[in-house]
Formats: C-alpha cells, structure tokens, sequence
C-alpha cells in the first residue's frame, strides 16, 4: 500500500534523510521508530504531500505523491506532530471544513461520525482552544479520519499526553487499525509499538536501519529479570555458569538482570527455585534492540524509557 | 470549487470568531461616520453661504462636492485597515500549524490563495455593508446620484483587494503578524504616494515611477469614476500579487 524507494530530502545543505526505502502492505499497522532529528516526521510529511522529496519516489497505492498529489493525498489521512487545529474554531464547525477541503460529499455528517467515532460526541460544540491536550489531539484525528482514508499517516500521535490519555489513543489506534486501514505511525515510545504495530521501521540519522516484525526483533535478545527472596552469595556465580548467559547484573531494587544470547529462562529457573524465587520475567527487548539499532546502546536510554517518555512540548 | 468556497467562508468566519474582525469593522464604521458626519455639516454650511450668493453660484452639487470628500478620505482609513485585515491570513496558518491540514488536504496552492483572498474580501464587503446607512441620510437629505455611489462602492472594493492582495503576498512569507502588518503598510503608503512624489520630478524613469504607484489611479475613484485604464490597472495588480503569493506557497513543499 505504501511504497518508498530511494527517498532523499535536504533541506539546505542539511540531508534530512537519505535513500529511505521500506513498504507497507495493506490493512498494516507499522511504527516508524527513531530518537528525535531522525527523520521520522520529514518521511511523514514528504507521504502526506505537504512536502516534496529532494530524490526518490513514494507511493500510495501505487499512485505516486510527487506526480498526483491530491489524488493521493484523497486517500490519506495525515496527523502531524502538532495538530493542525484552528483554535478560535468549534469542534464541529473545523472538522466539517477538515472534510469539505477533502472533497467529503456531504461535510457535516462526515464530521459528526467522525467526532463519534473518536469519542468526542459530547465536546462537539465547544471551542478548540477551550479543549484538554488529549481532546485536541483526537480532534486532529478526527480530521485525519473524516474522508475515510485507506492510509493513515500519524505521526506521535501520543506525545505530551499522559498516560491515561496515551491509553485512550492507543485503543483508539487498535480500533481504526482494524479492517483494511493501513497505517503508519512514528514514535518514540517502544511501548506503543508493542502494544499496537505488528512491524517496525527503524530511522537513525537519517538512514533506515531495520525493518522487522516486532517479535523477530524481540527474539533477537533473551534477557530475564528475576527476583528471589534469599540472595545467596552463590547464586549469581552459579547464574553465570549457565551455557548462553553473557552477565548478571544486580539492579538497585535487588532484581537481578541476567543477559543471554539464547533461550535460558527454563535453566535460570531451575537454578533460582533453591533460592526461593519470586518472580521471572523477560527483559524488554525492544529497548535493547532500538538502542543497539540506533546506536545508543551501551550509553545510558536518555530519556528513552519504555513506558513512560518525558514530555517533549514542542 | 467547494474547497475554495469552503476555505473562504472558514477565513471569513474567522473574522468574527476574534476580536480583530469586531474592532476592525467597529473601526472602519465609527471613522467614516465621523467623516461623513464632518463633512455633512461642511457641505452644509457651504451651501448655505453659497445660498447667499448674488451671482447666481448657488447651486453646489452633493455628488460633486461632498462625495469625492468622503471617499476619498475612506483611502487613508482602508490603507491602515486592509494590512491589519491581511496580516493573518497566511502567517497565523503558519504559526499555528494550521497551515499543514491545507497543504495535506487535496487543494491546489492556488485554491488556497484564492479562497483566503475571497475570505478577506467577504470581510471588506461586510465592513462596507455596514456603512450603508451614510448613502441612505443622503437619499433622505438630497438626491445624490446612484451611479456615482455605486462607482464609489466599487472603485472602494478594488482598492480595498488590491491593499489585500499585497497584505496577502507580505504574510506568507512571515509567520510574526507584526511584521506582515508593517511591510504591508510600507509598501502600500509608497505605492500610494509615489505618483505625488514623482510629480515635480523630469526623468522619465520617475515618471514611469509615478504610474506604477496606486495615486494617479485611485484619484478618480473618490469620484466614484471606473475608467477602464484603472480597472485594468487594478485588476492587473490584484492578479500578480495573488499570482506570487500562489507561488511562494507552492515553494513551501520545496523549502
């Protein structure tokens, strides 16, 4: 459904990004992953038609961007990193004039179930300003939704919300992935991923890393966290003479973090039960594979924490 | 053709969702009240006196006294007014980001500029509906000819698009108001002035100067006078000022 190939853009003597190719089947859910400066929005926006692509090509559904843009731009719904609201405008009133520039036969009513379906029935008539972060970003997604695209372009949909209204994004996301909607999502926040893509993209400076399925990229990292009740001196020795583990650390709560390049979790539990084990789980692999990927790794996750990111106020 | 009624009815509203439309409108009403009521009482006491004149020059005309008066005074209030109209249209998208759901949306950039460009003017034509009372004392106080209230409304209105259009060009290429206000206002009261500043002037070049600037046309406006060579003048002015502003917001996908 989405095809890039070869896509460059510079913005002066600055290459934003450089020979990006990946694709996107139909009815997919993919999040396009990358720190802060990667690229990531200048992707979306070259997808969207807001801007042009120094080299390369993209397209939607085999038709091509650059070449027939409001043919395209017909088919998708693009939700930038700041929403594109007019705050003096009432609810109602700005999603109706979203869906009668895109060409939606008849406006209101496109408006009024696309306001229903992100849940903002009863805020329908007050003014943009007037709304809560997270509203205003269901608002922009309400205008990304209302002509019914086939592609949806969002990008950080969930940044500077709090949890709860991340929470309601995300079902939300679950919700309108379901069918044969494709979409693409850019983040940050590897929770997120997990929870909602079936699929990555990794953008590092510019270039793409990886593609993958979430479960491969998982699978690549066994590590287990485990926590026992009697710390005894010999455990972690004995911990570590198990065939595939490559340390154990001792976090400061007193879990101990044991990193391994294969399955160990059945050798780990047998090894930990004799110490009065409470609690085995697996390591969040994602960051480890993220950070590696993207060539943060070793030096701490600034500011990447998997579940909850610092606010980024644009 | 519905995007662009669609984008130009949002811009109009947006006038009277803020309080710049009020006052602006607000504005333009009380100051050419004040005109019109000054004048009015001028022309009275001319006529009056002119009553007294053992001569026989006692007939002064409303349409050729008082009306060149007034509109004309309109100009200097529409030179002010038309950038404080003008200075949002693009730089507020811009600001706000609004600006992002046009250029995603599958409009054209020459559907924007032109929707936005009707906004304004829906604005202006408001604004002048507004005054409409002052042609009616008229009618109640004299016989002032139609024809030439008509031209006045008009030539105003072609005045007040091609003051827009400059305002629009200036504001797509700042997102700060303030700076699309007085770049604006600059290159409008030199337009304006031109002509009178190269009057006294014997080069050819000035001369040639002097009709580029917006004086020598709009002088028969006051008089509510459409010549053609103004029309064309204006109109052309109007079309290479849209025309650039359709360009630089086609440059923003390549900046």
């Amino acid at each position: 459904m989405i095809e890039v190939e070869a896509l460059t853009r510079r913005y002066g003597d600055f290459t934003a990004i450089q020979n990006v190719s990946f694709s996107v089947k139909r009815g997919e859910v993919v999040g396009f992953l990358g720190p802060n400066g990667a690229g990531k929005s200048t992707t979306m926006r070259i997808l969207s038609g807001c801007i042009g692509a120094t080299a390369g090509h993209a397209r939607i559904g085999g038709v091509d961007v650059l070449q027939k843009p409001n043919e395209v731009k017909r088919r998708i719904g693009y939700l930038p990193e700041v929403p594109p609201l007019y705050g003096a405008m009432v609810v109602e009133d700005y999603v109706a004039f979203a869906a009668s520039i895109k060409g939606v036969a008849k406006p209101a009513m496109a408006a009024s179930q696309a306001l229903e379906r992100v849940g903002l029935g009863d805020v329908r008539d007050r003014v943009i300003d007037h709304l809560s972060k997270g509203f205003r970003q269901r608002v922009g997604l309400a205008q990304a939704l209302v002509h019914e695209p086939e592609v949806l372009v969002l990008d950080e949909p969930t940044s500077g919300l709090d949890p709860a209204q991340r929470r309601e994004i995300r079902n939300l996301l679950h919700e309108l992935a379901a069918g044969e909607r494709t979409v693409i999502l850019s983040t940050h926040v590897l929770a997120e991923v997990e929870a909602v893509c079936e699929r990555v993209v990794i953008i590092n400076r510019g270039q793409i890393v990886s593609t993958a399925r979430i479960d491969d990229l998982a699978a690549r990292r066994h590590g287990v966290r485990l926590r026992v009740a009697q710390l005894e001196p010999g455990l972690i020795a004995q911990l570590e003479s198990i065939e595939g583990v490559c340390g154990v650390n001792r976090t400061s709560t007193g879990a101990l973090e044991v990193q391994a390049d294969r399955e160990v979790r059945a050798a780990v539990a047998r090894v930990a039960v004799h110490a009065e084990l409470l609690e085995l789980s697996p390591m969040n692999s994602l960051e480890d594979a993220y950070l590696e990927l993207t060539g943060s790794g070793g030096s701490e996750p600034a500011g990447l924490d998997a579940s909850e990111p610092e606010e980024d106020a644009p | 053709m519905n995007a662009i009624l669609a984008i130009a009815r949002r811009e109009l509203d947006s006038y009277f969702a803020t309080p710049l439309g009020w006052v602006a409108l607000t504005g333009f009403v009380f100051i050419t009240g004040f005109f019109f009521t000054f004048f009015l009482f001028q022309f009275n006491q001319y006529a009056v006196s002119a009553g007294f004149d053992p001569y026989g020059g006692g007939a002064v005309d409303l349409n050729e006294v008082l009306l060149p008066m007034f509109f004309g005074n309109w100009m200097v209030v529409l030179l002010l007014m038309c950038p404080a109209i003008s200075m949002r249209i693009f730089a507020e998208d811009i600001h706000q980001r609004s600006f992002e759901l046009l250029l995603s949306s599958p409009v054209g950039s020459g559907a924007i500029v032109l929707g936005k460009f009707l906004g304004a003017m829906g604005f202006m034509a408001v604004t002048f509906a507004a005054t409409l009372y002052q042609p009616a004392v008229l009618y109640w106080l004299g016989a002032p000819d139609p024809g030439v209230i008509t031209g006045s409304y008009l030539s105003m209105l072609l005045f007040s698009a091609c003051c827009i259009s400059v305002g629009m060009l200036a504001s797509a290429f700042t997102r700060s108001q303030v700076i699309a206000f007085m770049t604006t206002f600059a290159i409008l009261l030199v337009l304006f002035l031109l002509p009178g500043l190269a009057e006294g002037a014997s080069s050819d070049w000035m001369q040639a100067l002097g009709e580029v600037g917006m004086g020598s046309h709009v002088e028969d406006f006051g008089k509510g006078l459409l010549h053609t060579r103004h029309v064309v003048y204006f109109v052309t002015f109007i079309g290479v000022c849209l025309f650039a502003t359709q360009q630089r917001v086609e440059s923003f996908r390549w900046r």
